[in-house]
Order: structure tokens, then C-alpha cells, then sequence
């Protein structure tokens, strides 16, 4: 090591030349690292969420309770359109802690024939707290006027487009449900995969079934299971697992997930494409000043080969001095390039007023694991050198 | 095998560039016994000090076999040349091949370096010859700040520190005064007397014949006894 040491300081101003070179390198490869990660993280955020939301029931060809379709309700629960059976809590528990899903919530989706409105009118009972309800359902920021669903049984919520067809105003006392029910709130809820024309507490709903249209089921969980997705790139592998668990179940998703996953994948090829072209950048530049400085000291080299000195005497001791330099130069790179970074963003230069740069503290490890690696493959090259040139040629040819 | 220390056996050497080949070693058959002294004399660009590069198997023969004591020089592998040219073999080159950028005694340190001595046991060893060559005040100066018989001697003290038991010595008074020569020849001397070392010399000249056991002129990168 003495050597190593003496070498670096023998020849200064190559080693500082080196380190330099290390320290430019780390310094642009810090830079991009903070904006491309900056851009991916925002971007991500966006896009990680977009349209991870689906869900899932079973279909069925006939009411899943048989006073509802037969008896005075002639009602069904259903799903789009049709159809469907019920499902207990134990199938929403196993589907929750699926790998992969964020949340999964029951809904209770309800239709039949109303006297008043002289049509088929619908009700959704739902999990308010749920993230997965908000996606697949309606969320309070749906809301447009009056208070949104509350626990009281005597409560309802109506989706705006049902409620300017009848003219229905907030306070009405509606027959619905077999039941009076007061309008205390109206939303839109935009286009989600569960629509309907009144929306409840899936607790009220449930007794409203059961209680007052008095359905014969053997009970009343959900039919409809609206899940969450963690991310997007996922959603696929997690609607196989689902069907794949139950393969009765019909599984309901926008797909706007898939744009997103291409997108984020471009964005992932990219960055990672650009942080692979700053590394051969980086490896060519420091294998060259490695080459370089061979050249320079390839006498000397043979010198110490008729001294004595082995192949990987000579090959540790380049080696050595090339990692030193890039340990160095990436520290002096890191410490730079916060700091350009912090004088940039405090600054609020115009140039860059439209990029943010976010510093990323997971480049840190990995500027040293590529730094190395780059001394490593640089060092190759004139190590490959020595072992091919015999002491006595290398004296003769660099005199 | 024959019972002599270093062996060559026609020993041939070639460079060959795009234009022409050149023969700069001819089938040389040479026995070098143990603590023998020979003086290889020739002209300049006669194939000495090609020979004296290809004994110690600082350059590979284009054919033809080198043994020193029972090893077959041109097939050790890179680990027993170089651990041979540490404890062994002690080169004494031509032009001095001194590192510029180390001063004089870590020029002379560095020929044991790879021995992995420490600090205080490398100068025990080396501090003795440069009192021995007056060269103690000189520890800290850069071979181009010596002159040319200094530069000589630094480069025979960084041989001797290694203790070798085969000296090979490329012109070892070519570029030093009289006094010098006298000096260095003198010490040759005693280090095969007392020492029992092997030393072969290669010079155009200079060194009378009487110093040495035997003398063979090479012409043409070919010996004659």
C-alpha cells in the first residue's frame, strides 16, 4: 500500500487529472441521476395510480334470492348488467391480502321496480373509508350538493343525473326501498365501473334487504368485490391471480392501466438507458487516463518486472491506484454535486427554473458501485497489457 | 543434465519487424559453473546484452532452452521467474534503468518491495551499502541529480540488497570514470570471492580478461570460446 500511495503522489498531477475525471463524471451522472428521478418520482406518482382500480363478481342467470325476483320487490342484485351471486367476507379477506392489491372493499348493488318512477331504480351500498370504493364507486369529492352518505338509515344520496331526470331537490322524501327515504345529497360520480341511482352505507342497504323488502338470502356481505391496485405494472399479474382463484369471477377494468404501465415502462428504459450510456461514458474516459497513464509508466513497469515484481504485484497495484482515484473523485463528485444542486435550487436560476432537482440519496451507493466498476473495467485493459509484454521487451521498446 | 549452474543450450533469438528479420542471438551453447566469473565480450550490437536479457528470462528465446540449477528458465510460468529475479538473480543494466521519478533510496527499496519487508528491516539492508557506496547523503535526490558513476552505483546497490546468487551485468563500467570502474570491478571481485556469487559480465572491452575464469567473444550473436 505504501507504494500505491507513493505512486499517486509521485505522479500528482496525473492522479489529480484522474480524480478530476472521476469527479466530473459522478458530478453529470448526479445531476441526471436528480432529474431524471425527480421527473420519474413525479410521473409515477401519477401514473402508478391510473386506473389500478377493477371489479370483480360472479354472473348468474337468475336472482341470487328468490322473494326478490318473484315475490312484490322483484328485485336482483347485479353487476353491469347483470345478474349476479352473492359473496362472503372470508373470499374479500383472502382477495385484501393478495399480494399486490392495495385495498379491496364490498359493495352491495341493488335494483328493482319502483312504483313512483315507474322504472327500475338502483342502489349502491358501500364501504365509505374505503380507497378502493373511491375509484370504483364515488368518493366525497363527487359531491355537488348537500352532505354526502351518512350512517343514518333514514338517508340517501342520489347521482346527479338520476335526480335532474325525476327533479328530484335535496329534502324530498322519496317511497323507495320499500321505505321513506330523505334526499340529503346529490353527487356526480363520473365514470366509474360501479354506477347507480342511489348510494347508501353498505350496512343500510344490507337492511333494507333484508328488513324491509325482507329478501331470502342466506345472507347479505356484497356481491360486487371493487379492488385497489398497488401499481400499475402489477394489474395484470393480480387480475390473473384473482381469476385464477375463482375462475367464475367476471372481472370489470377500464384498462386505462395499460397506457400507464407503457408509459412508466418507457420511462423506467429511458432512464435506465441514459444512466448506462453515462457509465460507458464514464468507463471509456477512466480506461482511457488508465491507458494513458500506463503508457507513461510502461518503462518504469518493466523496470519493476526485472526487479522481481510479478504480474499481479504489478496488476493489484493498478488496480489499487484506479479504485483509489474513483473513490476519491466520486466523493468529491457527491459532495460537488449536492452542492451545485442546493446552490441551483436556492438560487432559483431562470435557466433552470422549469427542471427540479430532487437529490437522490439511493445514487449515492450506486455512483460508487458504477465509479468501481468503472476503475475495475478500466484497469482491465492495461493489466491485460503487462501479463502479454515481457520485462525485457517493454525496457526496449520505451526507452 | 549437465552439472554446470547456468545452461544454454542453442539458444537462438529473433526480432522480426515487417521488413526484416534480425538475429541477434545464434544458437549459443554456454555452462556457467557455480561461483564462476566469465566475461562475455563483444561489440556493440553484438547480442550480450540480448543474452544476458534472455538468461534471465526477461525475454523469451525464439528457440532453444535456458536452465539455471534445476529450473528451465523459459518454461517457469510468471510467479517463479519473477519470485527467481527477487531472490536470485540480480541484473546490473546497461543504463541503469533507475525509476526518474523515485529518488535514490526508494529506488532501491523498491527491488524489495515485493518481498513484503517492512520499513525498519528494508533499511537495515539497504543503508549499509550506500554508506559502503558514500552514497548515504544522497538518499533523497533523484538519479538525474547524481552523476553518472553515482547513477551506476544505485543501480548496483539496488541488485546486491536482494542478496542474488547470480549477478548478470550489462556494461557495468561502460559509462563511469576509471576510479569508478576500478571500484565496482574490485567489488565484482569480492562478491564472488567471499560471497560466492555467479557473475557474468558483458562488456565491449573495457574489463581486462584476466579478471574473469574464462572469456568468450560474441560476433554476430554468436559465441566463440
Amino acid at each position: 500500500m505504501r507504494y500505491i500511495f507513493k505512486e499517486l503522489r509521485r505522479h500528482l498531477w496525473r492522479t489529480i487529472f484522474s480524480i478530476i475525471g472521476y469527479a466530473i463524471a459522478s458530478i453529470f451522472i448526479l445531476i441526471i441521476l436528480c432529474i431524471t428521478g425527480s421527473n420519474k418520482n413525479d410521473s409515477f406518482g401519477i401514473l402508478q395510480t391510473t386506473g389500478t382500480h377493477f371489479i370483480a363478481y360472479i354472473p348468474t342467470n337468475a336472482s341470487c334470492c328468490s322473494s326478490c325476483s318473484s315475490g312484490e320487490a322483484n328485485g336482483s342484485v347485479f353487476a353491469e348488467g347483470v345478474n349476479t351471486i352473492m359473496l362472503d367476507r372470508d373470499l374479500l379477506q383472502t382477495i385484501k391480502y393478495t399480494e399486490g392489491i392495495k385495498d379491496a372493499a364490498p359493495c352491495l348493488l341493488y335494483k328493482m321496480f319502483n312504483e313512483s318512477f315507474q322504472s327500475d331504480i338502483s342502489i349502491s351500498g358501500i364501504d365509505t373509508t374505503s380507497i378502493a370504493t373511491r375509484n370504483n364507486v364515488c368518493a366525497r369529492t363527487n359531491l355537488i350538493a348537500g352532505r354526502f352518505i351518512s350512517s343514518d338509515p333514514d338517508e340517501i344520496v342520489a347521482e346527479q343525473s338520476f335526480a335532474v331526470a325525476h327533479k328530484l331537490k335535496l329534502g324530498d322524501t322519496l317511497n323507495v326501498f320499500g321505505g321513506k327515504m330523505v334526499l340529503t345529497g346529490i353527487i356526480n360520480s363520473g365514470i366509474k365501473p360501479v354506477k347507480a341511482d342511489f348510494y347508501a352505507p353498505i350496512e343500510i342497504v344490507r337492511s333494507i334487504l333484508k328488513d324491509r323488502l325482507q329478501c331470502n338470502s342466506s345472507d347479505f356481505d356484497m356481491n360486487i368485490i371493487l379492488v385497489e391496485v398497488s401499481d400499475a405494472r402489477m394489474q395484470d399479474a393480480v387480475i390473473r391471480h384473482i381469476k385464477n382463484m375463482m375462475y367464475k369471477f367476471s372481472v370489470s377494468t377500464y384498462n386505462c392501466y395499460e397506457p400507464a404501465y407503457k408509459v412508466m415502462s418507457i420511462i423506467d428504459k429511458s432512464s435506465l438507458g441514459l444512466t448506462i450510456l453515462i457509465f460507458i461514458f464514464l468507463v471509456i474516459f477512466s480506461a482511457k487516463t488508465q491507458l494513458s497513464a500506463l503508457i507513461e509508466r510502461f518503462r518504469e513497469i518493466g523496470i519493476l518486472k526485472s526487479l522481481g515484481w510479478s504480474n499481479f504485484d504489478l496488476g493489484t497495484h493498478i488496480l489499487i491506484v484506479s479504485f483509489i482515484q474513483s473513490i476519491i473523485g466520486v466523493t468529491m463528485g457527491l459532495l460537488l454535486g449536492i452542492g451545485a444542486i442546493q446552490i441551483i435550487t436556492n438560487m432559483k436560476i431562470p435557466l433552470f427554473q422549469y427542471i427540479e432537482f430532487r437529490f437522490q440519496y439511493t445514487s449515492i451507493p450506486l455512483l460508487y458501485c458504477l465509479s468501481l466498476v468503472g476503475a475495475f473495467i478500466a484497469s482491465i485493459f492495461p493489466i491485460i497489457r503487462i501479463y502479454r509484454s515481457k520485462a525485457g521487451d517493454i525496457i526496449k521498446n520505451y526507452l | 543434465m549437465s552439472n554446470s549452474f547456468i545452461e544454454c543450450r542453442s539458444l537462438s533469438k529473433q526480432y522480426k519487424s515487417k521488413r526484416q528479420t534480425i538475429n541477434a542471438v545464434t544458437d549459443i551453447n554456454l555452462q556457467v559453473q557455480r561461483n564462476e566469473m566469465i566475461i562475455l565480450k563483444g561489440r556493440s550490437g553484438a547480442g550480450k546484452s540480448t543474452l544476458l536479457n534472455l538468461i534471465c528470462g526477461l525475454i523469451s528465446p525464439t528457440s532453444g532452452t535456458i536452465r539455471i540449477g534445476d529450473k528451465m528458465i523459459n518454461e517457469l510460468d510468471d510467479k517463479s521467474l519473477s519470485n527467481l529475479l527477487l531472490t536470485q538473480i540480480g541484473i546490473i543494466f546497461q543504463s541503469f534503468n533507475l525509476l526518474p521519478t523515485y529518488n535514490i533510496y526508494e529506488n532501491i527499496e523498491v527491488a524489495l518491495a515485493p518481498k513484503g519487508l517492512g520499513h525498519k528491516d528494508i533499511q537495515k539492508l539497504v543503508l549499509p551499502y550506500l554508506e559502503q557506496f558514500q552514497l548515504t547523503d544522497k538518499l533523497h535526490l533523484l538519479p538525474e541529480e547524481l552523476s553518472v558513476g553515482q547513477q551506476q552505483k544505485v543501480a548496483i546497490i539496488r541488485t546486491l540488497v536482494k542478496q542474488p546468487s547470480i549477478i548478470l551485468a550489462d556494461e557495468p563500467t561502460g559509462s563511469v570514470d576509471d576510479e569508478t570502474a576500478r571500484e565496482i570491478l574490485e567489488y565484482l571481485r569480492y562478491l564472488r570471492e567471499e560471497k560466492k556469487v555467479t557473475i557474468i559480465l558483458a562488456t565491449h572491452g573495457i574489463i581486462p580478461d584476466t579478471f574473469a575464469d574464462r572469456v568468450f567473444t560474441i560476433e554476430n550473436g554468436r559465441i566463440n570460446n
